[in-house]
């Protein structure tokens, strides 16, 4: 039978004691697709990945990966994918090169021209002690070895959360590199914009629940930016656009403004503001917890009847 | 004096942090010490008893172990206490002191708690060190007010108050200063594991000094600050050098560690970090991992435990004689029984020597184990138990490696023992005796190390009972005899249960149940390890 889904998550539960870590965790990962696994901080997400990894073991429901299942069928699992912890934690007695070659050993898999390749890219110096390397340092290290894995599934866990935005930068090219290349990817994120330049899908946790999942484009109603504006002419036009929502008008003369922008209608409110002659202009990209406050507001519209 | 600003804070937080550790231990070491105190009466009371157990004490296998009973003067129940107590408390001090400084100085700033208290407040260079310093000086202060007061107390015939609180101070001082020491270790390198080998190398020296000079000749003693506790000879002379020794040791130690904690960034060690291989042909798996990581102490701990076994050899010829002979009794035995009762002497403190060794086999093996669980706790076994590695394999690799480095462990000492020994001796002793205590004490480390594996896969928060039912077991077996402890509490110790080589055979229906019960425990921890979650850092 053909191999649709790399991951099926269905109905899983974990509990730590008496404490509902995750509380209903449904979603999937197609082959070649690159899935964005978003939340807040302690919404769950570590949790789901070691679910997935067969760290740990579900409370119910099921995961399987590669049709598999996660617990009872681990090491087989691992043999087929390369995982990037959040918080990457190195044997301080060891060089970072030493530990890539390990890792890779682990996985039957040998210290290739890519690996080099990668260390380049990286510049990273492989012959310090772990002990010795900083955050980030430890976390390339954890994505070298990850990366220069030949495997059909990747997950990485917040892969930079330490890294300057060079090195984001090089991260996200070889996310591009592996999806070219028809590799799965389970990337999983607190910040909106990483997972948006990269991922096909997202999936929202939130408290232990998946509270949102679908494509990109789908959810471009709920990515708003916060637009603040300042020109020559009046802005009284303003509040007819569609796509600008919630006007506050800085000054009298109504030439000065925040307001958010939906992303979709961006170039109308920019020609308009163009016309209105710009002095100066401030664009935030969405943060996540903008997403969510729009996501209540949308389940809000939605439950008045207005189709989304 | 900005560098010390914010120490007694500092202090505070500590006192805080480790309130439990210091009533614990305070409880313990103050606490048994008194209630000995309390029963010693009962047990050393009359002129006879006396007799029997200073006759003991100063053959040379007790004072190898206890330390040098007087002579020259009649003994009473206080100074058969301070000669039975004296150096086995000084080591039980050391140990309590070198976790509390290393708790206080590398600890926390491996853990970066340093960082964010000397970096992001008003906190001057030297206030962490000092703060461990007075802490040092505080715990140890208690400890020696509360055991003063609770010895005199006991009204133990013999004692005096001068006595009690010079005993007290000794005890208290030989852990601080030798904290103090650990200080100095603690600015050397940058991680706390390494800083807690050298400071277990530095004791084991001064240790095995206080040894052999005991044994050849006291006065040599002087040399090991170790042996400075016996110097002050409590209840016979209440010699007070020993404590300004100690005070001078312990104020200079400061000084050196102030001194190198000033001239070393915050994080570091003074010894640099080497930069190592790019790449690596060799790391395959968990076995080589083990073999990279540990292999180098486990190198150590085998050389450090011959030369501990090589040391008590080395004396085997002043311990084979026989105390106390008059030429009736050589008359009576002939020179053959005379030959025959040395090497009786000599093999029961074979046997002594064989649990010994076994203790610190078990520690050395435990805490390559306690890795598996100390790893994961740490988040580095993430990575490898995500890749194509079962928990199989990664529990019998850890585990297997620590069994058979326990029983090498072991039987390095033995060898050393019998080596040294044989060299010295005119009447040398056959290498079975050897191998028969080798046999039975390896059963009872490998229980040890099995309870710790099943520990690690059923219930890893409480791996911690292992070292202290092994603690206790040592106690028992080493003090059981000469405490008169009844025979029950005797069972208590899993030494006691197998401690009948090599004068006699071994109990074969006790040596099968320990391995049997080892093998179960083994195969728990397996089956647990395999269901539990991983922990999370």
């Amino acid at each position: 039978m053909q191999q649709t889904n790399m991951i099926e998550i269905k109905h899983l539960q974990k509990k730590f004691g008496k404490f509902e870590a995750l509380k209903d965790i449904n979603f999937e990962l197609g082959t070649g697709e690159v899935l964005g696994f978003i939340g807040p901080n302690g919404a769950g997400k570590s949790t789901t990945i070691r679910t997935i990894l067969g760290l740990i073991k579900a409370s119910a429901g099921s995961v399987s990966v590669f049709g598999k299942d996660a617990w009872t069928d681990a090491v087989a699992i691992h043999r087929q994918l390369a995982y990037v912890p959040g918080d990457v934690y190195l044997w301080p007695n060891l060089t970072g090169g030493q530990t890539i070659d390990m890792l890779l050993h682990m996985s039957q898999q040998k210290h290739s021209q890519r690996t080099d390749q990668l260390i380049k890219a990286f510049a990273l110096d492989t012959g310090k002690k772990n002990r010795t390397y900083s955050k980030g340092n430890r976390q390339k290290v954890a994505l070298i070895a990850a990366l220069s894995t030949d495997v059909p599934l990747y997950i990485f866990d917040e892969p930079t959360s330490g890294l300057d935005p060079l090195n984001e930068v090089i991260f996200q090219e070889q996310v591009h590199a592996l999806k070219a290349q028809g590799k799965s990817i389970l990337l999983s994120s607190h910040i909106l914009s990483e997972v948006e330049k990269m991922g096909d899908r997202i999936v929202i946790i939130r408290a232990g629940e998946i509270i949102e999942s679908g494509s990109l484009d789908s959810m471009r109603h709920l990515t708003r930016s916060q637009v603040s504006v300042e020109t020559t002419q009046p802005l009284a036009q303003l509040t007819q656009i569609a796509g600008v929502h919630q006007v506050t008008f800085g000054n009298a003369t109504q030439t000065k403004a925040e307001f958010g922008a939906d992303t979709e209608a961006l170039n109308t409110i920019m020609t308009y503001l163009a016309q209105q002659h710009i002095v100066t202009l401030k664009t935030t990209p969405p943060t996540l917890e903008d997403m969510f406050l729009r996501y209540y507001d949308a389940k809000d519209t939605q439950k008045a009847g207005v189709d989304l | 004096m900005s560098v010390f600003a914010q120490s007694w804070t500092l202090l505070w937080l500590n006192l805080r942090k480790d309130w439990l550790k210091i009533l614990v231990w305070l409880l313990v070491l103050a606490g048994v010490f008194i209630a000995v105190a309390a029963k010693f009466e009962s047990i050393y009371g009359t002129p006879e008893q006396i007799k029997t157990i200073s006759d003991t004490l100063m053959t040379p296998a007790m004072v190898s172990l206890f330390g040098v009973t007087p002579t020259g003067v009649t003994l009473n129940t206080g100074i058969v206490f301070a000669s039975e107590m004296m150096v086995f408390w000084a080591i039980l001090m050391i140990i309590f002191n070198y976790s509390l400084a290393l708790g206080a100085s590398r600890i926390p700033e491996e853990n970066g708690i340093t960082e964010l208290v000397r970096g992001g407040y008003p906190v001057g260079r030297l206030a962490p060190l000092t703060a461990a310093a007075l802490e040092l000086t505080v715990v140890n202060g208690l400890f020696t007010i509360i055991t003063a007061l609770g010895v005199s107390a006991t009204g133990m015939p013999g004692i005096d108050p001068a006595g009690n609180w010079l005993f007290a101070l000794v005890l208290g001082l030989v852990g601080w200063a030798f904290g103090l020491i650990a200080l100095i270790f603690a600015q050397l390198v940058a991680d706390s594991r390494t800083a807690g080998i050298y400071n277990y190398l530095f004791f084991g020296i001064v240790y095995l000094i206080r040894m052999v000079t005991d044994i050849k000749n006291p006065d040599y003693t002087w040399w090991s600050p170790m042996g400075w506790v016996e110097k002050a000879e409590i209840y016979t002379y209440n010699h007070w050098t020993p404590v300004w020794l100690f005070l001078i040791l312990g104020i200079v130690a400061f000084g050196i560690a102030a001194r190198l904690n000033v001239t070393r960034d915050l994080g570091a060690g003074l010894i640099h970090i080497r930069s190592g291989k790019k790449t690596s042909h060799f790391l395959r798996g968990p076995l080589s991992l083990l073999w990279q990581l540990h292999g180098v102490s486990s190198l150590l701990w085998l050389v450090g435990l011959f030369i501990f076994g090589a040391m008590y050899g080395a004396v085997f010829n002043s311990i084979g004689k026989i105390a106390n002979t008059t030429p009736m009794i050589q008359k009576l035995l002939g020179s053959g029984g005379l030959q025959h009762l040395a090497t009786q002497q000599l093999l029961s403190f074979v046997g002594i020597l064989g649990m010994i060794f076994a203790l610190v086999a078990v520690l050395g093996g435990t805490m390559v184990l306690n890795h598996l669980f100390n790893d994961e706790r740490a988040g580095y076994l993430a990575l490898i138990q995500t890749r194509a590695i079962s928990r199989t394999k990664l529990f019998w690799a850890y585990t297997l490696y620590s069994l058979v480095f326990t029983a090498i462990l072991l039987w390095a000492g033995l060898m050393g023992t019998m080596v040294a020994g044989n060299a010295v001796l005119t009447h040398t002793l056959a290498y079975h005796y050897f191998n028969d205590v080798f046999i039975s004490m390896v059963a009872v480390a490998l229980l040890f190390v099995a309870l710790n594996a099943a520990f690690i896969g059923l219930a890893p928060k409480f791996h911690g009972i292992v070292w202290i039912w092994l603690m206790l077991s040592f106690f028992i077996s080493y003090f059981g005899k000469i405490m008169n402890l009844p025979d029950w509490s005797l069972n208590f110790s899993a030494f006691n249960w197998l401690n009948q080589a090599p004068l006699h055979d071994l109990n074969m229906t006790h040596f099968i149940s320990v391995l049997l019960v080892a093998v179960v425990l083994l195969i728990g921890g397996y089956i647990g390890y395999q269901k539990r979650d991983l922990q999370e850092r």
